[in-house]
């Protein structure tokens, strides 16, 4: 009994001291000079959304990285005014700055120009400077595979698509989801339906309320919020989502998303600009080093249909499949080469709705 | 005995009132946001000092809050130009972005064929001009049918906002860059139709005052203009008896609906050329997502603070725009990202709080007088 207290008593000890040399370690590190960096996104990042998903990065970087100060600031307009946003940054210190939308892109060439001691990443964009690097992934690679799954489950062969802007990401997206659809259902047509926002929940709620009025039973969406996750909740129909996982907001409707993890290029970045190794370049991350990736499937969704995405994911993976094939059959019919997917100005075969928006 | 406050109009205020309250107001919103910042758990000396630092703690800073302030100098100015002759204006919005869809209509129309001096007055002249045109669509049927101009100019900033974002986001119309493929940008215009730097135009300025253009003198110009008209021409004479009582200015012959309309396309012409300024100068193209910040409706705010005075809305605009300009980097020291809108808010309200106190004083009725000099001083 004695001896048994005792052991413990030692074993507790034995894990104290480790915490506190742990702790020691910790604080003992002054060998690495702190390195400050700033995130500034578009929209809230509690939108659980496109701004949360970097937030999350943001978040995995701070936790796996000693000595680092993450500073974030939401709900930037994009656009001139952001310029004194970044130089404020540049003038807290901060020395390696990521700027998470498009609309930055301008502002943030601006600023390189003028602060060649600061590192600038812009996501989605294609400027570039000898200190401003591009990144983005091929969402593409998870919108074929929610594809497969939503024309798995559809019963009237109509599938709402809720939809930003007509340009060629989001055009490359509707594309791959709709390529993946008809892999498992040849009869399924995709409807779209312009928003012109990435973010207004009341304006996404209702273009999918229009699109299930139309007969959809399936809605898809390459947008910020969970509106029309929730307009299909509310509809009984199924939802796949995108960005995060949001099977929480409606768990009936969930069917997948394809998801974003920036989190490790995030650390990779920080990690190459302390150690004076980072140089510029236009990143393109995929699901084989995991910056895309699709969420985990909704209770609905049958276990052969899993199967069978689940094995087109590993093929993605390993390089066997590509989502998007040499040539390809228009929405008019005609067949075309697949042509460069970055400046991609035209609907696949399938899809109900005008390119140019 | 209980004595309890009456409310009583107060006639004529004192000019000392006139200035008091408003900086009381602005007094009283700034407490009443360190009271909150306090609640929340932020620093509130801290906080404050960021503000300050941000919006002038530096020439870049400084230059950057007189970039913000221009267009609401303008906005601002087309609220109160319109609100003192009872013109309920709030379409500054839309009629700013119309003011932007013209001037770089003309712009890209121009590209490098008029001369440098020419193109750049055409320019904002077409950013007034569509500003005009704008409220114009209101201003008829409100002289002539007597629709509600307040419900006409909201509903023309929906489909001004909607027109620009059709132009490049919707169409390939020639306000959209052909050569931005990734994503819809507006079309860049000619160098010769931009608003020059005042470090461009004197090259030691440029550490100083950064980007900061000449729309910055033209928007204070224009305030000292209006002013000279409304309070130093007869014209301005009649205008202001009219928006103090129609009857007694139709009465003194002055032809009231005609300065109604003049009035309401001055206001217009005023929120165009923030429109046209921010296309010539700092954004150099029609950039939607640049324009559509709500200045024309933070140019309501300004006029409400400025007490409707042309010139007092210069102080008020760099206020504000130092205001929006310190918000983001609030977030940087931890503050919310909401904050310093809910100052703004918080400024707005104590400024209508503060008009009615300008109106009207609050006295115990039993109080001799000189006890109601010193509530008065308490007031203020």
């Amino acid at each position: 009994m004695k001896a048994t207290r005792f052991k413990a008593l030692a074993i507790l000890v034995l894990a104290l001291s480790l915490v506190a040399a742990a702790c020691g370690d910790d604080s003992g590190e002054g060998d690495t000079e702190e390195l400050k960096v700033a995130f500034v996104h578009v929209g809230p990042t509690s939108d659980k959304g496109w701004s949360w998903a970097h937030d999350q990065g943001a978040k995995y970087l701070e936790a796996n990285m000693d000595n680092v100060n993450v500073t974030t600031l939401e709900s930037i307009p994009e656009g001139a005014d952001s310029l004194r946003v970044f130089e404020d940054l540049i003038a807290d210190g901060n020395t390696l700055i990521f700027g998470t939308s498009f609309g930055y892109m301008d502002p943030m060439l601006e600023a390189a120009a003028a602060h060649p001691e600061v590192t600038f990443l812009h996501a989605t964009g294609y400027k570039t400077a000898d200190n401003m690097g591009t990144y983005f992934g091929a969402a593409e690679e998870g919108r074929y595979l929610a594809g497969m799954v939503a024309g798995s489950v559809t019963e009237t062969n109509l599938i709402g698509y809720v939809a930003a802007f007509p340009i060629p990401e989001v055009l490359r997206g509707i594309n791959a989801f709709t390529l993946g659809a008809q892999e498992v259902n040849p009869d399924v047509t995709v409807q779209v339906v312009w928003t012109s926002t990435w973010f207004d929940p009341p304006v996404e709620g209702n273009a999918a309320q229009s699109l299930l009025d139309a007969g959809a039973d399936v809605i898809s969406m390459h947008q910020d919020s969970t509106a029309p996750g929730l307009a299909a909740e509310a509809a009984g129909a199924k939802w796949a989502g995108y960005n995060t996982d949001m099977e929480e907001f409606a768990p009936d409707a969930w069917l997948t998303a394809p998801v974003w993890n920036w989190g490790p290029f995030y650390l990779k970045t920080a990690e190459a600009v302390r150690a004076g190794t980072w140089t510029t370049e236009q990143y393109y991350g995929n699901m084989a080093d995991g910056m895309v990736d699709i969420a985990p499937y909704g209770s609905s969704v049958p276990d052969d249909v899993r199967k069978l995405v689940d094995e087109r994911k590993a093929q993605i993976i390993s390089g066997e499949f590509s989502v998007f094939p040499a040539t390809v059959t228009d929405q008019d019919g005609n067949q075309r080469d697949l042509g460069d997917i970055f400046a991609m100005d035209y609907f696949v075969q399938g899809v109900v709705g005008d390119p140019a928006g | 005995m209980t004595r309890r406050f009456i409310v009583e109009p107060r006639g004529v205020a004192d000019s000392w009132v006139k200035l008091a309250v408003p900086v009381a107001s602005v007094v009283a919103a700034l407490v009443l946001g360190a009271i909150f910042l306090a609640i929340t758990g932020n620093s509130v000396i801290e906080v404050y000092a960021k503000m300050l630092k941000t919006a002038f703690g530096s020439w870049r800073g400084f230059s950057e809050t007189l970039v913000s302030a221009t267009p609401l100098i303008l906005t601002g100015l087309a609220a109160a130009v319109a609100f003192k002759m009872l013109v309920w204006n709030i379409g500054g919005e839309g009629q700013l972005l119309i003011g932007a869809v013209l001037a770089s209509g003309v712009a890209i129309m121009m590209g490098d064929n008029v001369p440098a001096v020419a193109a750049v007055v055409l320019v904002i002249s077409a950013g007034a001009v569509g500003g005009a045109l704008w409220a114009g669509i209101a201003a008829a049927p409100r002289v002539y049918l007597g629709t509600n101009e307040i419900i006409t100019t909201l509903m023309l900033n929906f489909i001004a906002i909607n027109l620009m974002n059709y132009l490049v986001f919707g169409s390939f119309s020639p306000w959209r860059d052909p050569d931005a493929t990734q994503f819809p940008q507006g079309r860049p215009i000619s160098d010769r139709a931009r608003l020059p730097e005042f470090g461009e135009l004197i090259p030691g300025l440029k550490s100083f005052l950064h980007r900061l253009d000449l729309g910055f003198v033209i928007a204070v110009v224009v305030a000292i203009l209006i002013w000279v008209v409304l309070f130093r021409t007869p014209w301005g004479f009649g205008y202001r008896v009219a928006g103090d009582s129609a009857g007694a200015a139709r009465y003194a012959g002055v032809k009231v609906s005609r300065t109604f309309f003049a009035t309401f396309l001055m206001s217009g012409a005023a929120a165009g050329l923030a429109g046209g300024i921010m296309v010539a100068g700092v954004l150099g193209k029609m950039d939607p997502r640049s324009l559509e910040l709500g200045l024309g409706f933070t140019g309501i705010i300004v006029a409400a603070l400025a007490r409707l005075n042309p010139v007092v809305v210069i102080p008020v605009a760099i206020l504000l725009g130092a205001l929006i300009n310190s918000g983001p980097a609030l977030q940087s020291i931890g503050v919310p990202s909401s904050t310093a809108v809910m100052l703004q808010g918080a400024i707005l309200i104590f400024a209508v709080a503060g008009e009615f106190l300008i109106r009207n004083r609050i006295r115990r009725p039993d109080a001799v007088p000189t006890e109601v000099s010193e509530a008065e001083g308490a007031t203020a």
